[in-house]
């Protein structure tokens, strides 16, 4: 550990740090634009330099390049380099054109910060400014060339940490030019990131261009409703209006990136048929009158009718403290727990996940740390993005990645896949984990064995899975993989991919019996007349099996800040606050409870009330729209729980024990408390039925068009991909399917028509990626379905 | 002397009130007779226009971030032509303490001060001034300025032709 001083001030690094890490530590601020914590040094911008005054190099040396060493005295205000600081600034000043007052990054710009520091003021060069013509890049990143430093941040984050390859680097000399070979949308899914590094206006987010001043904006800690991986974020509004979302710098979890469905998915707050209105039997009232009405109707239901009358829906994009209680007002009730995912297969794999041991549960900085990585029926882009680019990370640092799955599963590095049956993936993990490999064919064996090697060689595996790819039996598997693998000298872990950021919590807070049968039971029976759904939408989710009894009920509630299907069909509709719009808490894929603060009230924007012009001009005490209140607060409030959200709370904590710690939580200084792991579910007695024969369903998540809140968000329209159904090529043409044609697929009496396509699948599957709306979508997720594929004649 | 003093207090007070009762008034029968403020008067405040009668404002929010009591709003907005303008501008002049800040501010000369101080309102809500109400016909001072012509980012004219501008770079080329 070599010791060095910095200003005066002494500090120990470790070996191979730079001066400019030993500044950070020290406390000594540096100015840089190149230098990026997450991204490294490159010596690009020439203004980290300082003065070495005592030392092997003495002289003005780049703070960024020089690694420490012992006994060095450094000085960052010599005039040596403060000149050198001060020139560099003046060069880059000599081209950068006079347009602050019309640039979005002004207020948080770092050129703007650091040309103030170095007293620039005045353009002593007489020459003409170079100009560059811009680029469109799609719909969510503005390109303004003539701003850029050419500080290659841009290309070192979207190219080297995100992995993307359609944006670079042209030209030469003073006329480099970081932008793509052709004018079009970025591709690469965390292309948003683009708008964090870039220390100038060169790239701004789109999607709020020319809206506010980041000192205007409200901002706080939150945390990323629209995946279970729960990445620290920072969202900004104004008036009423969610603005941006930009990602927490600080390194954990998500080491201080997006990806574009978190950063540009935020749309759904903002919309204008955002039901904002309390509505009792089609009639608006107040939330006041809405929660008095929902409290009486359920507990008379349950007076009049026994508490199995009663259906409470629970959700994975509510917050831990609302599933929580909604948990608590069905223990009052007597009634049966909510139902927490209206698909068993899936639910049933993330309760078995949800009780294993915490140390054998990866998260983000696990997987970045890796050394392998096998990734097992999931597809980490569509179901948690920021999962792949933290296998690309370990990529980079030489990890292995193998995929075992149907899919071609797209990833942002270099992967070797072996695709597998859906039904085999339990017993792929179970052969890694030694097992005989019963069921499985040679020509799969033989790449496994070769993938178990590189597994039982490795020191810090992560085994990725999800709960819908994976099911319980490839969930024990999973962990009886990891868990096994597990000595003093191996660190291996699991990670199961979840539908939402309560996810976990929900799993945790449903019993350890998979309900699959009692739900089909209860539903089955005839017996529901009040169903209560807190900020799901079954109608949209669910089969019409099940929705079928929903829409039955007497009382049809809904909580909910999205127009969803079932809002809209509910005759009771209690309007909630959006995640960004209260106090609450999310628990991640690894079972970290993180609180968020509040970002908004909730409110009508002033963009909608004053119809774009100024706001109306008139006095009144009352929000418009701002009505809504938070789901725990609604939910506190029918179980006679004061104290707001402390109060709430202490009340959960003291219900259910593995929730202890909830109440200390603090949003700004991103605490987590790891949920402990419980006594594991017992297998099923019934081994799963049959596996229909000929063609199944192979049902999975795109990237944008599922997630509920970002389908929700007009901007990401973009992203939605085609209604396809993909086929192994032999299969389509077996079908006399040519790939483009028009397919009707037919699975439990739902069908739609999409169009053929030939994907690099095993034989006899039909791969369908859900989308918001579509009656295939509805089928649960997880199962398998026998299908029919067949050509659509006409239109 | 305490009461020599109080006497000559009191007497003192008395000649000064008799020796001014024949001096001319120093204050003017307002409104009958008005009087011309100084030219740089810091009084109500307009929006200009560039010289070509374009909205000087940006809508860059320097004026309300530098307003002491903040008593000036807006909403910017992009117009097609790519220029950042206010879709909608307040000023609180109930609230405003006339100070000139924002007009200090301003980097595009948009927003000025005019010595009209007759302003007063019975009703607050008629001292609430919206962009229509701020926005001026003319250039104010400064009258050649147009913030766009210098800005240098292509929206007054096409990129790399403006005066201290070369023509757009082709980063395709190679040449030294």
């Amino acid at each position: 550990m070599p010791t060095l001083t910095i200003d005066g001030r002494t500090v120990s690094v470790p070996e191979g740090k730079t001066i400019l890490e030993a500044a950070e530590a020290a406390g000594v601020r540096v100015p840089h634009f190149c230098w990026h914590r997450a991204l490294g040094a490159l010596g690009a911008c020439r203004l980290c330099a300082v003065t070495v005054l005592d030392g092997p190099q003495k002289g003005v040396r780049m703070a960024c390049l020089t690694p420490v060493q012992e006994g060095m005295r450094v000085s960052t205000l010599d005039e040596s380099s403060w000149n050198m600081r001060r020139s560099v600034i003046e060069w880059l000043m000599a081209n950068h054109p006079h347009d602050c007052p019309v640039c979005d990054e002004g207020g948080e710009c770092q050129l703007q910060d650091m040309t103030v520091a170095g007293n620039h003021a005045v353009r002593r060069q007489r020459g003409r400014k170079r100009t560059f013509h811009n680029q469109d890049l799609g719909p969510f990143i503005e390109h303004e060339m003539n701003r850029c430093i050419a500080c290659y941040r841009c290309v070192r984050t979207y190219r080297d940490y995100c992995g993307g390859d359609d944006f670079g680097v042209l030209g030469s000399r003073d006329r480099v030019y970081f932008g793509r070979f052709r004018p079009g949308r970025l591709l690469s899914p965390f292309s948003g990131n683009l708008v964090d590094v870039c220390p100038t206006g060169t790239l701004t987010d789109k999607t709020s261009r020319f809206r506010a001043r980041p000192w205007d904006l409200e901002e706080a800690s939150s945390v990323c409703p629209h995946c279970a991986l729960g990445c620290a974020v920072i969202p900004g509004g104004r008036y009423r209006e969610l603005l941006r979302v930009r990602a927490d710098p600080r390194p954990q979890p998500n080491d201080g990136f997006l990806c574009d469905r978190g950063r540009f998915g935020y749309g759904y707050a903002n919309r204008a048929d955002r039901p904002r209105q309390a509505r009792l039997e089609g009639r608006p009232g107040t939330l006041a009158e809405a929660v008095a009405a929902l409290r009486e109707r359920v507990e008379g239901i349950a007076r009049q009718h026994g508490p199995e009358a009663v259906l409470l829906l629970g959700s994975a994009r509510a917050t831990v403290e609302a599933n929580a209680l909604l948990s608590l007002w069905a223990r009052r009730l007597g009634a049966a727990d909510p139902v927490f995912d209206l698909a068993a297969r899936r639910d049933g794999a993330a309760r078995i996940f949800a009780r294993a041991a915490p140390a054998l549960r990866a998260t983000l900085a696990d997987v970045r740390q890796a050394d392998l990585t096998l990734v097992c029926g999931a597809d980490p882009l569509a179901e948690g993005p920021l999962l792949a680019l933290a296998l690309r990370q370990a990529a980079r640092r030489g990890a292995a990645v193998r995929v075992i799955d149907p899919r071609p599963v797209p990833l942002v590095c270099e992967a070797e896949r072996l695709p597998l049956a859906p039904t085999l993936v339990p017993e792929a993990l179970r052969f890694l984990a030694g097992g005989n490999g019963a069921g499985l064919s040679q020509e799969v064996l033989q790449p496994l064995a070769e993938t178990k090697r590189l597994f039982d060689a490795a020191r810090r595996p992560v085994v990725i899975g999800s709960a819908e790819g994976l099911g319980p039996d490839g969930v024990r598997a999973l962990l009886a993989l990891v868990a096994g693998a597990s000595r003093p000298d191996r660190d291996a872990k699991a990670a199961l991919l979840l539908p939402g950021p309560s996810s976990f919590a929900c799993a945790r807070l449903a019993s350890a019996v998979p309900n699959a049968q009692d739900l089909r039971r209860r539903l089955g029976g005839g017996k529901i007349r009040a169903v209560v759904a807190l900020e799901v939408d079954p109608l949209a989710e669910a089969p019409p099996a099940v929705t079928g009894v929903i829409e039955k009920a007497e009382l049809f509630a809904a909580l909910d800040y999205l127009p969803t299907a079932t809002v809209g069909r509910a005759n009771l509709f209690l309007p909630s606050a959006g995640p960004y719009e209260q106090d609450g808490a999310f628990c991640d894929f690894a079972g970290r409870l993180r609180a968020f603060a509040r970002v908004l009230r909730p409110g009508t924007p002033i963009l909608h009330t004053g119809k774009g012009n100024h706001p109306p001009r008139t006095f009144s005490p009352d929000v418009p729209g701002g009505d809504a209140a938070p789901a725990w607060e609604i939910l506190a409030e029918i179980l006679g729980i004061s104290g707001g959200l402390s109060g709430a709370r202490a009340e959960i904590e003291k219900a259910f024990s593995f929730l202890q710690g909830l109440a200390g939580l603090r949003a700004d200084a991103r605490d987590e408390r790891v949920l402990p792991g419980g006594e594991p579910p017992a297998p099923p007695g019934a081994p799963a039925g049959p596996e229909p024969a000929g063609l199944r369903l192979l049902l999975s998540d795109p990237f944008v068009g599922w997630e509920p809140l970002s389908a929700h968000a007009a901007v990401l329209e973009v992203l939605r991909p085609e209604d396809a159904v993909y086929l192994n090529p032999a299969e389509l043409a077996r079908l006399g399917l040519a790939p483009g044609a028009r397919a009707r697929v037919e699975a439990q009496e739902l069908s739609e028509i999409r169009v053929a396509r030939a994907a690099d699948l095993p034989p006899g599957l039909a791969w369908v990626v859900r989308r918001r709306g579509s009656a295939l979508s509805r089928l649960p997720a997880g199962e398998v379905f026998a299908c029919r594929v067949a050509r659509e004649e006409g239109a | 002397m305490k009461l020599w003093r109080s006497i000559r207090g009191t007497l003192d007070a008395f000649w000064i009130t008799l020796r001014t009762l024949f001096r001319r008034p120093a204050t003017i029968a307002w409104p009958e007779k008005r009087r011309a403020p100084a030219e740089r008067f810091r009084a109500r405040i307009v929006l200009t226009r560039d010289p070509q009668g374009k909205e000087r404002c940006v809508a860059c929010y320097l004026c309300s971030a530098a307003c002491p009591v903040s008593c000036i709003s807006m909403q910017s907005a992009e117009a097609p032509d790519g220029r950042r303008y206010a879709a909608w501008f307040r000023i609180n002049f109930a609230r405003c303490i006339f100070c000139g800040l924002c007009a200090e501010a301003c980097p595009t000369r948009a927003i000025q001060m005019t010595p009209d101080y007759e302003m007063c309102r019975r009703d607050p809500l008629s001292l609430l001034y919206e962009k229509e109400d701020l926005l001026i016909d003319g250039p104010g001072k400064d009258p050649h300025y147009d913030f766009y012509r210098h800005a240098g980012i292509g929206v007054a004219a096409p990129r790399g032709t403006l005066p201290g501008e070369r023509p757009p770079e082709d980063p395709g080329s190679l040449l030294p």
